[in-house]
């Protein structure tokens, strides 16, 4: 009987890289997943949220991290087993007023502390303007610490940045377009995570579009310009996905009937953000409707008061309507 | 902000700070200071009333004193601001209390960041444009050594207060202690002051016995130092008979920050990054009092503290590692004590149990 057992020797096979379908994947999505088919590395994307996910996250995380934490959590767990590598990037700034949200700064170190005795190493890159990394150089770095050259990083990154611009550009022309639509428009200013979650927010838009609304988002926007019309509205806010959020709306609260301000339960910038919308004059003058979503399983108390809310800005535009036709005559 | 010479200048409660602000806007400004009456339920209240309803306890009660500062007469506020949602303290709460009708000038340090150190004074000296820089200099190196008293005097008022032989003794040399500071004009007014207070403390009979419990007290930067915010949370330890240990303060989070690079390779088998404005130095101390053999170890937080929530998960191991039990206490804007001093109690009560089983 052998008591001791030599490990066999392993062939040196490729590693497959896990991508939880939770946080910024729907922001950064197509630059990771290019990446790493640029270095021929495999990747395995987590399925969408689902209820079990849900719960499972809500279990492992701290109870009082927001629900998209959570989620997040969810989704890292769904993945063991299934790769050698998690990728979980620490995003803290890309400069001055260019701030994450302090949950990507802690991300990589909550989720190799939650799951420290899980059989996948964290895989992270680093960025951090204090330290002076932006985005190519940390991702480069990553790939040389799992045995790529920089060479052959830098090129990937560059693909895959190329794409994720692309496809940036795209998304936002395609919704820029809803704006000059006739028909009732309502903004819905949300992160992504939350609006492209299968299981929070992707509901809401198809409940909405199902009841004859066209549904904007308001973080599919021309970046750049959004940035510069939010230091006019809010000069200090200092969180890059806010100021996206609030520049977009400020740029185009003239074209909407209305707008949704979706938050899931605590979000610390929505928190403080939304408050500052809702005191701006300029927007005072459009319904908004402001919503957080917490771990519930059942839909009907959001349904009815996204009913409601439909129904008041129909009733608007009718009476507006009704002006316009007394003014004419 | 408007030119004006003369002002009456606030800056909301903070722990026990606010005399530093004092010293250095009447001596290094040569403006009036404003006082505002210590925090109390109005404060919290006011800003429960008019702060949006998920922003962090820290906020509501930095806009109650902003309120309070402005009833008591100040026309011109100073905020600061932070790496968390502190960062977006000022211009929330200004635009808060304008919608209220208040008018005032306010210096928002937040609008200065522009990467240059040297910018914030420039932002500093609007306030008294005639303000030379000299005087200014040497008031705010008197400032910060008072700040340092202050936090010193705090340290060791912790330490040993709960084990006094006369009831009450320890908290009438701190009163003496922060009233001096309040008097205080020059230098030598500080030092003293800080010297007769420190000697006093060490004639104060004191019973330790020979194993006294000793806790470590962690957590949110506001929460953690201030004593309205976190109920006097330190000072119902302290009174079970428990030697109170805290660094997080301002002057070793601030001023003699060890910095990033010196404290993460202490804790580097914990987190590999930087988690947070506060939460290396939260984590290394919380594994320095565990190494040290600390019978427990309190982690304070706002509700929604974001990155205190984030450290949770590294705490929460180092307690199994060490064996160190950790009381974790977050706080909203109630204003009953009932429940924190029955968790308190327990805390203690086990502990207490457990150093017995031990020793």
């Amino acid at each position: 009987m052998d008591l001791i057992r030599m490990p066999k020797a392993e062939k040196k096979k490729g590693i497959t890289v896990g991508i939880p379908r939770s946080l910024l994947y729907f922001r950064y999505g197509v630059l990771w997943e290019r990446f790493f088919q640029e270095l021929e590395v495999r990747t395995v994307v987590s399925p969408p949220t689902n209820l079990e996910i849900m719960n499972r996250g809500s279990r492992r995380a701290a109870s009082e991290m927001c629900l998209a934490m959570k989620i997040y959590m969810g989704h890292v767990e769904a993945l063991i087993g299934k790769c050698d590598y998690i990728l979980v990037p620490r995003i803290r700034d890309f400069g001055i007023r260019r701030v994450m949200c302090a949950n990507f700064e802690a991300l990589p170190d909550v989720v190799s502390n939650i799951f420290y005795e899980a059989p996948f190493q964290v895989l992270s890159y680093d960025i951090d303007s204090s330290k002076k990394k932006d985005e190519r150089h940390a991702m480069v770095e990553m790939a040389v610490s799992i045995g790529f050259s920089h060479g052959r990083a830098n090129k990937a990154y560059k693909a895959a940045r190329k794409a994720q611009n692309e496809a940036d550009v795209k998304q936002a022309k395609k919704t820029e377009a809803l704006y000059r639509r006739k028909d009732l428009k309502l903004a819905i200013a949300a992160h992504s995570y939350v609006l492209d979650d299968e299981y929070i927010g992707k509901p809401i838009i198809k409940y909405l579009e199902d009841n004859g609304v066209t549904v904007i988002r308001a973080d599919q926007v021309d970046r750049k310009q959004a940035m510069k019309e939010s230091e006019k509205v809010s000069p200090t806010l200092k969180w890059e996905l806010s100021r996206e959020m609030v520049g977009s709306l400020a740029m185009h609260h003239q074209d909407i009937d209305g707008a949704i301000l979706l938050s899931v339960y605590p979000c610390a910038l929505d928190s403080m953000v939304n408050d500052m919308l809702m005191r701006k004059n300029k927007m005072a003058h459009i319904p908004i409707l402001q919503m957080t979503l917490d771990a519930q399983t059942g839909t009907a108390g959001v349904e009815t008061r996204l009913e409601s809310f439909i129904d008041i800005l129909k009733m608007r535009r009718e009476v507006e309507a009704g002006n316009g036709r007394e003014n004419e005559a | 902000m408007a030119e004006k010479t003369k002002r009456k200048i606030a800056f909301p409660m903070v722990a026990r700070y606010n005399e530093v602000v004092r010293y250095f806007v009447e001596e290094g400004l040569h403006q009036t200071y404003i006082m505002q009456p210590k925090m109390t339920r109005r404060t919290l209240k006011l800003g429960v009333k008019y702060a949006p309803d998920m922003v962090c306890t820290p906020f509501k009660t930095i806009l109650g004193s902003m309120i309070e500062a402005l009833e008591a007469g100040a026309d011109t506020l100073i905020m600061v601001f932070g790496y968390c949602r502190l960062g977006y303290y000022g211009e929330l709460a200004e635009s808060i209390l304008r919608d209220l009708g208040y008018e005032f000038d306010y210096l928002n340090l937040a609008e200065y960041t522009t990467g240059k150190n040297k910018d914030y004074l420039k932002a500093v000296k609007k306030l008294n444009p005639k303000a030379g820089a000299v005087t200014m200099g040497k008031a705010g190196l008197d400032g910060l050594k008072m700040m340092e008293d202050i936090d010193s005097v705090e340290d060791y008022y912790y330490q040993n207060c709960g084990f006094e032989t006369t009831k009450g003794e320890f908290r009438k040399a701190l009163k003496q202690f922060m009233h001096d500071m309040g008097k205080a004009k020059n230098r030598s007014d500080i030092d003293s002051g800080y010297d007769r207070c420190m000697e006093k403390f060490k004639s104060i009979p004191i019973d330790k016995g020979e194993f006294p419990l000793r806790v470590g007290v962690l957590g949110e930067y506001f929460t953690v130092m201030d004593e309205f915010s976190n109920i006097d949370l330190e000072q119902s330890l302290a009174d079970l008979g428990v030697e109170v240990h805290r660094w997080m303060n301002v002057s070793h989070r601030n001023l003699h920050y060890p910095g990033e690079k010196n404290l993460h390779p202490r804790i580097s088998e914990y987190c590999n990054y930087e988690m947070g404005p506060t939460s290396t130095a939260n984590i290394w101390y919380a594994k320095e009092c565990a190494e040290n053999g600390y019978d427990g170890l309190v982690h304070v937080k706002s509700a929604g503290c974001t990155p205190e929530i984030d450290i949770m998960p590294v705490l929460q191991r180092i307690g199994a590692d060490f064996k160190i039990p950790i009381l974790y206490l977050t706080y909203d804007s109630q204003d009953g004590d009932a429940g924190l001093q029955t968790r308190i109690e327990a805390f203690y009560d086990m502990i207490e149990m457990r150093k017995k089983v031990i020793h």
